[in-house]
């Protein structure tokens, strides 16, 4: 088969821009989003101060639940995006919904709890501690999803939509997480609606924002 | 040469490095590997287009590319990516090509089923797959589609609308 001449002059053109390039390795991914996520937490921590049981060295096990489920949803959904960020037919992008399904038990949970303690009024009870939560804990997760964004400008991803879905969800778990830490609330209907808002929130800005920033 | 995955994926390996001549290796054997990939998916006369589009894009994405694992799937994603993306742009540009006499090629691309065009086409609904089959790749008119299926013309645009936005979201499905 002969090339089409147009194809040899494209060639030729690309060959003379070859630059070497460090491939995107999953274990660089990972270490990013961690170390971005560890930086974050910290930041909140020096911030705003460690809860005060968990600065005495008590646990709450609602506290221990609530926060393990945001931080297993927020390693899923990274180890997704840096999935997602290297292309291959065959690979598995939905590792990440199971652990949504078992974080989503909180919201779920929370707004049970609220509607039997009287419906609205629980609800709207702690509203303005409430928005302080989400609006920090959105603040803690900018960091994750700027970091998570840049590797997925740097990869591949062949469904911008879902990779921005997914990373933000990742930051807004890693967010809420960060701030689980200060946050001294135990009550189920406060960590179920204002945390999980945090990550609901990330999720609808990732899926709007991140493919009008993937050049393909 | 040959493109076989190993020596595709040495090749990928030392082009990553930044040595230009088992890039122009690596560009030429891709692009053959290309036209047998997309023959008989995409209008004759949009495949040397199409070819030229994956490319460009093997080239920006290279770094996407991790060389402990297999070279083709990889490609083979990009391919694909490609490929959807230039039957959605038909859609919107509303164009529809004369049907042409499509080459007929003797040599089947050397490339594991599971990695085809054909194969991620089959993962759509039977009617789907068949609108868009006779509509974006061998440039029926709507209603000559229509006459084909004996669906009504509106349910060929929604199938092919639906079943092209299920495909953007089944790319590295195998």
């Amino acid at each position: 088969m002969t090339m089409p001449r147009n194809s040899e002059a494209l060639i030729a053109e690309l060959v003379g821009g070859l630059e070497p390039v460090k491939p995107l390795r999953f274990g660089a991914g990972m270490a990013l989003a961690l170390g971005s996520a560890t930086v974050a937490t910290l930041i909140v921590i020096a911030r705003f101060g460690l809860r005060p049981d968990l600065a005495a060295g008590v646990v709450n096990p609602m506290h221990l639940v609530s926060t393990g489920l945001y931080l297993g949803l927020a390693l899923a959904a990274t180890v997704t995006v840096v999935v997602m960020s290297r292309p291959q037919v065959g690979s598995d992008h939905s590792g990440w919904r199971w652990a949504a399904g078992m974080a989503g038990l909180l919201p779920l949970a929370g707004v049970i709890v609220g509607l039997s303690r009287g419906g609205q009024a629980a609800l709207a009870q702690g509203m303005d501690h409430g928005t302080d939560c989400f609006v920090i804990g959105g603040a803690a997760s900018l960091l994750v999803f700027a970091m998570l964004v840049l590797w997925l400008r740097r990869g591949a991803p062949t469904a911008p939509d879902r990779a921005g879905l997914v990373a933000g969800v990742a930051a807004g778990a890693f967010g809420t997480f960060a701030f689980s830490l200060h946050c001294p609330d135990n009550d189920i209907v406060h960590i179920g609606i204002w945390h999980s808002t945090v990550v609901l929130a990330m999720a609808g800005l990732g899926r709007i924002m991140v493919p009008r920033l993937i050049r393909w | 040469m040959r493109a076989d995955e190993a020596s595709l994926a040495r090749l990928m390996a030392l082009s990553q490095h930044g040595d230009k001549q088992a890039y122009a290796a690596l560009l030429e054997a891709c692009q053959r590997w290309l036209r047998g990939y997309y023959s008989r998916r995409i209008a004759p006369s949009h495949l040397d287009d199409l070819v030229q589009e994956t490319l460009i894009a093997l080239h920006t994405k290279r770094a996407s590319w991790d060389p402990s694992r297999p070279f083709l799937p990889w490609l083979a994603a990009i391919a694909r990516y490609r490929w959807v993306d230039h039957l959605r742009r038909l859609y919107r540009a509303d164009e529809h090509e004369l049907r042409e006499e499509l080459i007929g090629t003797d040599d089947e691309p050397a490339v594991a089923a599971r990695i085809s065009l054909d194969r991620l086409l089959g993962l759509l609904p039977p009617a789907q797959e068949r609108a868009i089959a006779l509509v974006k790749i061998e440039g029926l008119s709507i209603a000559e589609a229509s006459a084909a299926t004996g669906q009504s013309e509106a349910l060929v645009k929604v199938n092919i609308h639906r079943g092209l936005k299920k495909l953007a979201h089944m790319i590295e499905k195998e």
